[in-house]
């Protein structure tokens, strides 16, 4: 499979503190990538290059063969982004933000398909702040969408949704995925990471600790000699909570 | 230019949504002028004067029924107790005593006439002055009725057609040029910080819209909101204060948005600097405050003191008001006020320095 993000000694710096400390990876066309690790390592930093927002201090990102640093613009073309706090403009519908987005892009988009796809299309004429935080997360996708990327990068997507809305979010980009768009996102959930990722990256200080698919890494984990000193449960509370309150979405 | 006229019309739509918004560029304003425009404020208006006449006889009453046939006098009758103390809380202007010995006839040589005592409100001198040469110019004419004489001189008066200055003509420019300003500054800085806090402009940034085109649209979106503005304050003028702009509705409008191009470049400077919302209208009042007073919006320029006057005449909002006060009144033409229009070019070359300055896209 073809490298569609390839990062080589990534670098960048904040002051005195080093955010990204020469990282490598490649993100291989039509996978699903999490970039995993806690508050602080690193990843926010990476993926805002990746997408141009951010200049780095060294090393090289290129995607879809476009190197960001050199060429911003172009590459803004080519990718979708969802970023960690953010919003859109108030007093727009959630019609009106998807085509404001599309109309950044220079592109034609019909917009109630897209709302449709990322299950808005009854709120199509509903003010954009008025949505519940699923379902502006849901949006959110369908503005990255609005461009046709090759690679869609979600920036903890699911942080503050409850556990119907994360799942609801899971099979978007499962969804997402199927139709050909490589999905690059970072989360601190490992539940999320291990059903959804087929690879995964471990940030932390700044550098990439490890780098495997996740059953692979459970499965060194093992090999190591790890044991969890749990007795198996054959269900845990969340499973409890998803019984009680059913898989349906919820309004907020 | 086709993506950023679609953006301004998104962004207008958006707008008309906002009832704050709304309310704050078009309700204040509106209500500004409304109530100062009725206030008449700082206008000469008339000259009220009280009369006690002691001699009640038919001398006196045609020297009062003389007085109260002048349009610039409101005359009423009143004790001069009463109206000596209505003169010192100043809600008169003047006080005419008329004795108990008035008359209106010839008189002999060595044979006292009649004094007529004046009180004149100290705060007033303009209106007293006034008062006191009208009622100078009635003795006068009735003294030559009297002896059959005629003025050795004749006064012919004419008017100067086009100056008409009532204080709603003096008003309504000065409330063109402060609302231009307050809309520039205050919508760009609040609306900006806001998106800049949430991380809207952000996503903007994320997509390969170029910063020029967002900013030409939010720039060209306010523009378009000032003419709406004051088109309607000039609307407002005409048909409810019967005000004439009489250099043209045009050279206005094309003024009012010089200013507004000035005051946008100051808005996106303080919305680049400010970190969030709350330190916008601490920083705007600063800017605005003393241009709210000191520019020659509802009084002249001319109030502040000496010592601030060659800061105050090179205010921002000066000039705007200076050029737009000149058109509306005086009939200038837009080469008549070319040095307040080179103020506010100048102005705006700074608040475009300083917007390049504070307002960096690469930070957000």
């Amino acid at each position: 499979m073809t490298a569609i993000v390839s990062v080589r000694d990534l670098m960048k710096r904040y002051g005195d503190i080093e955010a990204v400390r020469g990282i490598s990876f490649d993100v291989r066309e039509g996978e699903i990538f999490g970039l995993l690790g806690p508050n602080g390592a690193g990843k926010t930093t990476t993926v805002e290059i990746l997408e141009g927002l951010r200049r780095a201090d060294g090393g090289s990102a290129v995607v879809d063969g476009i190197d960001v640093s050199r060429e911003p613009a172009r590459a803004k073309e080519r990718v979708g982004v969802q970023l960690q706090q953010s919003a859109f403009p108030e007093n727009f519908t959630a019609k009106e933000t998807v085509e404001l987005f599309a109309l950044c892009y220079g592109a034609q988009v019909d917009a109630g398909a897209l709302l449709a796809a990322v299950d808005l299309a009854d709120k199509a004429g509903q003010r954009q702040e008025k949505l519940s935080g699923g379902q502006r997360q849901r949006l959110s996708i369908a503005t990255a969408l609005v461009n046709r990327p090759r690679v869609l990068f979600l920036d903890e997507p699911t942080t503050g949704l409850d556990p119907q809305a994360r799942r609801n979010l899971w099979e978007l980009v499962r969804k997402i995925r199927a139709d050909g768009t490589t999905v690059f996102l970072t989360t601190h959930y490992m539940d999320e990471a291990e059903v959804l990722c087929d690879r995964v990256a471990v940030m932390d200080h700044g550098r990439i600790v490890s780098m495997d698919a996740p059953q692979a890494l459970i499965a060194g984990l093992i090999e190591r000699g790890f044991r969890k000193p749990v007795i198996q449960q054959q269900a845990n509370l969340e499973d409890v909570f998803l019984d009680l309150t059913g898989h349906g979405l919820r309004e907020d | 230019m086709r993506q950023t006229a679609l953006l301004t019309l998104m962004y207008l739509r958006a707008f008309t949504r906002d009832r704050t918004a709304m309310f704050f560029s078009l309700v204040v304003p509106l209500m500004l002028m409304l109530i100062f425009g009725s206030l008449n404020l700082g206008a000469f208006g008339k000259v009220s004067l009280a009369l006690d006449d002691q001699a009640g006889n038919a001398a006196s009453q045609q020297f009062v029924s003389a007085l109260e046939k002048i349009d610039t006098m409101v005359v009423t009758r009143q004790t001069s107790e009463t109206a000596l103390a209505r003169l010192r809380r100043t809600e008169l202007d003047m006080l005419l005593v008329i004795p108990r010995d008035f008359a209106i006839a010839p008189t002999r040589a060595g044979q006292p006439v009649p004094t007529v005592t004046v009180y004149g409100n100290a705060s007033r001198p303009q209106q007293v002055s006034v008062g006191q040469a009208i009622v100078n110019e009635l003795i006068t004419r009735l003294s030559y009725a009297v002896n059959q004489s005629a003025p050795v001189v004749n006064v012919e008066q004419k008017d100067v057609a086009g100056v008409r200055l009532r204080y709603v003509d003096f008003l309504v420019p000065g409330i063109l040029g402060v609302n231009v300003m307050q809309l520039a500054i205050f919508s760009v800085a609040f609306a900006l910080v806001v998106d800049k806090r949430r991380g809207v402009l952000r996503r903007i940034m994320a997509t390969p819209l170029r910063p020029a085109t967002f900013l030409a649209s939010q720039v060209v979106t306010r523009l378009v909101l000032a003419a709406l503005q004051v088109l309607v304050l000039i609307g407002v003028a005409i048909f409810l204060f019967d005000v004439r702009p009489v250099g043209g509705i045009l050279p206005l409008l094309l003024v009012s948005l010089l200013g507004a191009v000035l005051f946008l470049t100051i808005g996106f400077a303080l919305a680049g600097w400010a970190e969030t919302e709350n330190q916008v209208p601490a920083i705007a009042q600063l800017i605005t405050l003393p241009q709210f007073f000191f520019s020659g919006v509802f009084f002249s320029k001319d109030a502040a003191p000496d010592l601030i006057r060659p800061i105050t005449d090179v205010l921002p909002l000066t000039f705007l008001n200076d050029a737009l006060r000149e058109i509306s009144v005086q009939g200038a033409s837009m080469w008549d006020v070319r040095m307040q229009i080179v103020g506010l070019l100048v102005w705006t070359v700074v608040g475009f320095l300083l917007a390049v300055r504070f307002f960096r896209f690469d930070r957000f």
